[in-house]
C-alpha cells in the first residue's frame, strides 16, 4: 500500500499534473481529428519528452493514449468519421442517434462508458501487472524467448488486412532491429560501410515516419472529401434509463476489452469491433442495432478503452507491447532508461503506480473535457487540412531531428514514411512493423543466450513447460486464422440441417 | 506503381468468369518478385559479414539470425499471390486500398518534403520549416494568402522556439545563420 501511495505522490505536483492534461487535450485533439490517432500523436510527443523526467513523460504518454481512445468517438459521432480507428464501431450506433437529433445523449454515452471501461481496465491491471510480474521473475532467456515469439505470433491476429502481411513486415521489423553492430560479436550487419548505421536504426525517425509521414502522405489523395458535420451539440449525461440498459454492457465490453487488451500486439480496434458484436449478440433488440441503440455505442466504447488499460499489463509487466500505442510508450520507457519488464516492478514498483494513477486522472479528466468540450472538439474538424497536415509535418520533422541532431535521421523518417505509405496501400501494416523492430533486440539477445545455454540443442527448448506452453499458443496464434475459416465452413456446411 | 489490375497474370477482375478461377493474384505476384529480389540482395549482403571464431560466436555467428528471419520473409512472401484464395471476400478484401492508382498529388507531396529535407542543410531548420509551410498548403490548394503567410510565419517560430530554447535542440543555422539561439 506505502508504494501505491509513494506512486501516486509522485504525480502530486503541478506541472506533472500540468502535463497529464496537456496529454488528454492533445489525446481529445488527435483522436476526433480523422487521419491523426494517439500512435501518431505519441510518436511525435516522443523526442518532446526525452527531456522531461521519466515520471510526467510516460505519464502524459499515457494520459495521450487514454484520451486519444475516446476523442476518436466524438467524431464518429457527430461526422461518421471515426477519428481513430477503435471508434469505427462506435459510428455504427452513433451517427444514426447524432442523425435523430440525440447528438448530446451519443457523446455522453461515449463518454460515460468509456471512462466506465478505462476505470474498469485500470483496477484489473493494478491487481494484474505485480501478479504477471511475479510470475515473469521466473522467466529465463528461454522463456522470454518462447514469449517473444509467440507476440510476434500473434501478429497473425492483429487487425489488418491479412495474417500473412502481418507477420512479413514484422519479420521484417525484427530485421531492421539488426541492422548495426552485433553485440555478440561486434561485427557490422547492413551498415554498408556507413557510420551512421553502427549504432542501428533508431526508433523515433522510423516511427515518426511509419505513423505520421505515412499518413500525411495518405492524406494527400483524399483533400476533395468532405464531411458532413452535426453541429448543435448539448451533451448529455445517460438517464436513469439509459444506465439500467447500458450497465451490463460496460461491465462485459470491460472484461472484453481487457482481456483483448492484455494480450500482446492485440489493441482498442479488435477490442471495439468484439464488444460491438457482443453487445449486439446479447441485445434482447437485435434490429434496432444501426439505428442509434445506446447499447450499440456502450459495448465498443467501454471495450475500447478498456484495452488501453489492459495493453499496460504486458507493456509494464513483461516488456512486450499491447498496441502499437504501447509499444511507443515502451520505447519512451526504454529511451528513459528503464528496462520493462519484472525488473521494473521489483526495482520501481511506485513507478507502475504513478502511470496507474495518471492514467486514472486522465479517465475523470477526459470525461470532464470530453462533456464540456464536445463542441469544440467537433469543430477542430474544421481544421483545414491544408494547415494541419504541413504542421503535423514540420512536427514530424523537427522530432526526427531532435533526437540526436541528425540531418541522417530525418532521411530515415523519410524513407520510413514512404516504404510506410506503399506498404498500408498493399496490406502490410505499419503497427507490426513496429512491433517487430522492438521486440526484434529481445528475440535475437534471448535466442542467443538460450542457445549458449542449451550448447546449440535446440531439443532442450522443450523442457521448460512455460516454453512449450508459449509454444502451442505461438502455433494456435498462427494458424487461428486458417484454423478459424475451416471452423466457420464446418458449421456453414452443417446449419442447413439444424432446425 | 501498377495498380491491381495492371499487372495481372491470371486473375483479372475484367472478366468475371476469369477471376473467380484465378490462383495467382498479379500485384502481389509482382510484390512477391520485388520482396524476393530485396531478400536475395539482402542475403547476399549477409555472406559479405565478417567471420568471427566458433569460440567468440558461441555457436551463433552474426549471420545466422539476420539469415533465419531473410528465409521467413521468403517463405512467408511466397504465400502472398495465392492468399486471395483463403480469405472469405477473395481479391476485394485484399485490393481495396490499392483499386485506385497513387494519385500524382501522394507522389509531388513525396517530392516536396523530400526536396525540404534535402535543402534542410543548406537552408537552415528554419527556414525549411517556413519553406515547408508556405509550399505544401499551396500545392495542396490552399489560395487563401492571408491564411497561409501568417500560418507559415507563426507556427515555424512557436515550434523553433520550444525545441532550442526549451529543449536545448541544436538546429541548424543555414546559409543565412538562422539558429534562433
Amino acid at each position: 500500500m506505502d508504494v501505491v501511495l509513494e506512486g501516486l505522490a509522485l504525480l502530486i505536483d503541478p506541472f506533472n499534473i500540468f502535463l497529464i492534461l496537456c496529454g488528454v487535450l492533445i489525446g481529445v485533439l488527435v483522436g476526433a481529428l480523422p487521419g491523426l490517432s494517439s500512435p501518431i500523436a505519441v510518436a511525435l510527443l516522443l523526442p518532446f519528452t526525452i527531456s522531461l523526467e521519466p515520471v510526467p513523460a510516460i505519464a502524459m504518454m499515457a494520459a495521450l493514449y487514454c484520451a486519444g481512445t475516446f476523442g476518436g468517438s466524438i467524431t464518429a459521432i457527430l461526422i461518421n468519421a471515426p477519428g481513430a480507428p477503435p471508434a469505427v464501431a462506435t459510428a455504427f450506433d452513433g451517427y444514426p442517434m447524432a442523425k435523430r437529433g440525440e447528438a448530446g445523449r451519443a457523446l455522453g454515452l461515449a463518454a460515460v462508458s468509456s471512462v466506465s471501461g478505462g476505470i474498469i481496465s485500470l483496477v484489473i491491471f493494478l491487481l494484474a501487472t505485480p501478479f504477471l510480474a511475479q510470475v515473469a521473475l521466473k522467466f529465463r532467456p528461454q522463456e522470454y524467448f518462447a514469449l517473444a515469439v509467440f507476440a510476434l505470433s500473434m501478429l497473425a491476429s492483429i487487425s489488418g488486412k491479412s495474417s500473412i502481411r502481418n507477420l512479413i513486415a514484422g519479420a521484417v521489423g525484427v530485421l531492421i532491429g539488426t541492422v548495426g553492430i552485433h553485440l555478440t560479436t561486434g561485427v557490422e550487419r547492413f551498415t554498408f560501410g556507413n557510420a551512421e548505421f553502427s549504432d542501428g536504426i533508431h526508433f523515433v525517425p522510423v516511427l515518426i515516419g511509419l505513423f505520421a509521414m505515412s499518413e500525411l502522405l495518405n492524406q494527400s489523395q483524399t483533400l476533395t472529401v468532405v464531411y458532413e458535420r452535426i453541429t448543435s451539440v448539448v451533451v448529455k449525461l445517460p438517464s436513469r434509463e439509459d444506465f439500467k440498459k447500458i450497465k451490463w454492457t460496460i461491465l462485459r465490453s470491460s472484461g472484453i476489452g481487457t482481456f483483448i487488451g492484455i494480450l500482446p500486439a492485440e489493441g482498442s480496434t479488435i477490442a471495439a469491433i468484439i464488444g460491438y458484436n457482443e453487445a449486439k449478440r446479447w441485445a434482447k433488440n437485435k434490429e434496432d442495432f444501426g439505428k442509434g441503440d445506446p447499447v450499440g455505442i456502450a459495448g465498443p466504447e467501454a471495450a475500447n478503452n478498456a484495452a488501453t488499460g489492459g495493453a499496460m499489463v504486458p507493456t509494464l509487466a513483461l516488456g512486450i507491447p499491447g498496441s502499437a500505442t504501447t509499444a511507443l510508450i515502451l520505447t519512451a520507457l526504454i529511451l528513459h532508461g528503464f528496462r520493462p519488464g519484472p525488473y521494473l516492478l521489483r526495482e520501481t514498483p511506485e513507478f507502475i503506480y504513478a502511470i496507474f494513477g495518471a492514467m486514472l486522472i486522465a479517465n475523470f479528466m477526459f470525461l470532464a473535457i470530453g462533456l464540456a468540450g464536445a463542441k469544440f472538439f467537433a469543430r477542430v474538424t474544421m481544421i483545414p487540412r491544408t494547415l494541419l497536415w504541413p504542421a503535423v509535418f514540420v512536427f514530424s520533422l523537427v522530432g526526427a531531428y531532435s533526437y540526436s541532431s541528425s540531418i541522417f535521421d530525418v532521411w530515415v523518417m523519410v524513407i520510413a514514411g514512404v516504404v510506410g505509405f506503399v506498404m498500408r496501400r498493399h496490406g502490410f501494416g505499419a503497427a507490426p512493423l513496429v512491433m517487430g523492430l522492438i521486440l526484434g533486440a529481445l528475440v535475437e539477445e534471448s535466442l542467443s543466450q538460450s542457445m549458449i545455454l542449451f550448447d546449440n540443442n535446440w531439443f532442450r527448448f522443450f523442457e521448460s513447460p512455460i516454453v512449450v506452453f508459449f509454444f502451442i499458443l505461438t502455433l494456435l496464434g498462427l494458424f487461428w486464422p486458417l484454423l478459424s475459416l475451416w471452423v466457420r465452413k464446418l458449421f456453414r456446411r452443417e446449419a442447413p440441417t439444424t432446425p | 506503381m501498377q495498380g491491381p489490375d495492371s499487372g495481372s497474370t491470371v486473375s483479372d477482375d475484367k472478366s468475371e468468369g476469369r477471376s473467380k478461377f484465378s490462383l495467382i493474384h498479379g500485384t502481389d505476384l509482382w510484390l512477391t518478385l520485388i520482396i524476393l529480389a530485396v531478400c536475395g540482395g539482402l542475403y547476399y549482403v549477409t555472406t559479405g559479414f565478417d567471420e568471427v571464431s566458433q569460440l567468440l560466436a558461441q555457436n551463433l555467428p552474426p549471420e545466422w539470425f539476420p539469415r533465419l528471419l531473410i528465409w521467413t520473409i521468403v517463405v512467408l512472401t511466397l504465400l502472398l499471390p495465392i492468399e486471395h484464395l483463403f480469405h472469405a471476400r477473395g481479391k476485394k478484401h485484399l485490393d481495396e486500398d490499392r483499386r485506385h492508382r497513387i494519385k500524382p498529388m501522394a507522389m509531388v507531396t513525396a517530392g516536396l518534403l523530400t526536396l525540404v529535407v534535402a535543402s534542410m542543410q543548406w537552408l537552415g531548420t528554419f527556414l525549411a520549416m517556413i519553406f515547408l509551410c508556405v509550399a505544401l498548403p499551396i500545392l495542396w490548394g490552399e489560395r487563401r494568402l492571408k491564411v497561409v503567410l501568417p500560418f507559415a510565419i507563426i507556427f515555424p517560430t512557436v515550434v523553433a522556439l520550444l525545441f532550442t530554447q526549451v529543449l536545448k535542440v541544436y538546429f541548424e543555422p543555414g546559409i543565412f545563420g538562422l539558429g534562433l539561439r
